[in-house]
């Protein structure tokens, strides 16, 4: 790991002690805008940067837990499923209420907030419920738990009326838009960032790399494995709540193992606890099935070829992680930052100069 | 336990760190048999025996990675029998390692400002719903401070960089303030275990061989270096080592520990010259040949 993200702020900082805290979500709300205005007219394209933002979200929060904690989550689906769902019903039950003092659409958004919070809520109590138990022990039971848990939310949607059984819930509000679910993009990685760059991910990071020794240190490891997952889980439920407002039906079937497995690959792929790379290797492995079918089509030889991708694309996981294991077993990032490289190397370089 | 309590405590004389009769058994076999210590502040005590004594078994019960099978342990006066570690070293107990435990990839620097916040962090841990309860709205408000970046937050981590920087300057370790632990040379390595332990605030400091490995320069400087740090840091030391003079050295009381049980205890010189020690250490046919102890 490298030292601490935070920098120690000097007397004469241009920013106000007080400001540093929100003012690089002050800074990204025009971007946002900016962005959704350019999306406003490409459905297909806010479709897609939709769901690879629900991948950031979701691999970067696992990555909180399986990277930075050394923990080895493999149901993170299953608390995507929980925030879908649970702020899905709830959207389809708010559908016809707005508030009367604000315009519809922006009622509509207070409504879709309220939603995604308490889905992230849900899957943040789920969390805590299965981390407590689990989390006690070391070694490989979380793991074992946490398949569990994430097939149990299965079966129980599937067998539940309100959930819509196999056939899923559709006719949800489709209230989401790129640049909402690029907010909580911003979001996570802040937090994430942040959590690096103080003491409590400094507590994770011992806790990874000792727990022996992190618990003889005063470290409460239960406690942060805790709280560390249940923070994790509160984003895969956001993550969840979010992809159920654009999709136009979720069903068990989105919401299954393999969707897990995907997850803890963007994770390993990108570097287990390196949020850059949890970043990228997202962006990468969502945007490939299309990137191969708009290939396949454009060489037009093989049609059915592209009609394959979806189920081509596991064994082309596991490929990619079989080379990886080989050439780069501590993932392409490791355990790197972009932002602990970029604002280095400029001092560095004038020192030089100097 | 209120801090005035600890302190009259301590002031008094009292044993900051105590085992009475403790025993612990793996199945069969008995690791350690009623076992009794009392380390104070100011003590610098040793504890020997041959491999398989049953040394770092004592050092793991004290510091509650085994609860005790029979007799109980207090630190600071409190019964902490069954405790977890880390709530062990909140009352004030830390300790080194044999092999040594650093947190490799971090840094010098991040080891010990992880030990120095563990202490800073604590919020009072109490039976029942309620204080459970107030624990850990605690605990969660103190993440929210570090995701908002309020001013305390930005206010605490400055005050744990610097007294974690004093502690890597008192043990020597300044230049290697933004190195990986693990590429750290062996010797520093051990002397950044007993920073991190100190960075827990402790009142007893257990080393579990603190000179294995090391050169006798090394050595020399180690003996000097550990009776300032209990000087200056008002601790009670306890000590496993090998080297017996080293121990010998230093130590001002030494418990000598065979096949989990307590053989001799006293001042060095007594110790070297008790016939079940020699015996233990060297074998009966050494004693025959050489015609009783020294």
């Amino acid at each position: 790991m490298e030292t601490p993200a935070i920098p120690v702020p000097e007397a004469r900082s241009v920013v106000p002690a007080s400001l540093r805290g929100l003012l690089p979500v002050l800074l990204a709300l025009p971007v946002l805008a900016l962005f959704q205005w350019l999306m406003s007219d490409a459905p297909f394209a806010s479709y897609l940067l939709s769901v690879v933002g629900v991948n950031i979200i979701l691999a970067v929060s696992l990555n909180i837990v399986n990277g930075m904690t050394g923990q080895f989550s493999i149901g993170h689906a299953g608390f995507m499923a929980v925030g879908a769902y649970i702020s899905g019903v709830l959207s389809l039950n708010l559908k016809d209420i707005a508030l009367s003092f604000l315009p519809v659409a922006v009622s509509d958004q207070v409504f879709f907030v309220l939603s995604l919070l308490v889905g992230g809520l849900a899957a943040a109590l789920c969390g805590f419920l299965v981390g407590l138990p689990s989390l006690r022990l070391r070694g490989d039971y979380l793991a074992i738990v946490t398949l569990g848990f994430g097939e149990i939310i299965r079966v129980v949607v599937q067998n539940t009326d309100a959930f819509g059984r196999a056939l899923g819930l559709s006719g949800i509000p489709q209230t989401s838009s790129p640049a909402m679910v690029y907010f909580f993009v911003f979001l996570t990685v802040l937090v994430a960032r942040r959590i690096t760059g103080s003491s409590h991910g400094r507590s994770l990071w011992a806790i990874r790399e000792d727990e022996v020794a992190a618990e003889a240190m005063g470290v409460d490891t239960t406690g942060y494995k805790v709280r560390a997952f249940v923070i994790s889980s509160f984003f895969a439920g956001i993550a969840g709540a979010l992809f159920a407002h654009f999709v136009p039906i979720i069903n068990p079937g989105s919401f299954t193992f393999v969707k897990s497995m995907e997850i803890v690959v963007m994770v390993v792929l990108g570097g287990l606890g390196s949020t850059t790379g949890a970043i990228v290797a997202a962006t990468f492995l969502t945007l490939l099935p299309e990137g191969l079918r708009s290939l396949f089509t454009v060489l037009g030889a093989e049609g059915s070829l592209a009609q394959k991708v979806d189920q081509i694309r596991m064994p082309v996981y596991g490929l990619l992680l079989v080379v990886l294991m080989l050439a780069r077993p501590q993932g392409l990032f490791g355990t790197k930052e972009i932002w602990d490289v970029l604002p280095r190397w400029i001092p560095r370089k004038r020192r030089g100069l100097a | 336990m209120s801090a005035a309590v600890q302190e009259t405590k301590a002031a008094a004389g009292a044993p900051l760190l105590q085992a009475d009769g403790v025993s612990i058994q793996f199945g069969g076999l008995k690791a350690l048999t009623d076992f009794n210590l009392s380390v104070r502040q100011g003590d610098l005590q040793g504890l020997i025996g041959p491999n398989g004594a049953g040394k770092s078994t004592a050092f793991n019960v004290l510091t509650g990675v085994y609860p005790p099978t029979q007799g109980e342990v207090r630190v600071t006066g409190q019964r902490v029998n069954g405790w977890l570690p880390h709530q062990i070293n909140h009352l004030g107990l830390a300790r080194t390692f044999q092999n040594i435990r650093l947190f490799r990839a971090l840094t010098a620097l991040d080891n010990v400002k992880v030990a120095c916040r563990a202490q800073g962090a604590l919020h009072p841990e109490g039976v029942g719903l309620g204080a459970k309860m107030k624990g850990a709205f605690l605990n969660y408000r103190d993440w929210w401070r570090a995701l908002l970046l309020t001013p305390r937050f930005q206010q605490e981590e400055r005050e744990l960089t610097q007294q974690a920087e004093r502690l890597l300057e008192v043990m020597g370790l300044s230049h290697r303030r933004d190195e990986e632990a693990r590429n750290l040379p062996y010797g520093e390595q051990r002397r950044l275990e007993i920073a991190r332990a100190l960075g827990t605030q402790p009142k007893v400091l257990l080393l579990d061989e603190p000179a294995a490995g090391m050169n006798t320069r090394e050595k020399a400087d180690l003996m000097v270096l550990i009776r300032k740090l209990r000087d200056d840091f008002q601790l009670g030391v306890l000590v496993i080592e090998h080297d017996m003079k080293l121990v010998m050295g230093i130590c001002e009381s030494i418990t000598v520990l065979d096949h989990g049980e307590t053989i001799a205890r006293g001042a060095p010189a007594q110790v070297r010259s008790d016939r079940k020690v020699i015996e233990a250490y060297l074998g009966d046919s050494y004693l025959e040949s050489h015609g009783g102890a020294a």
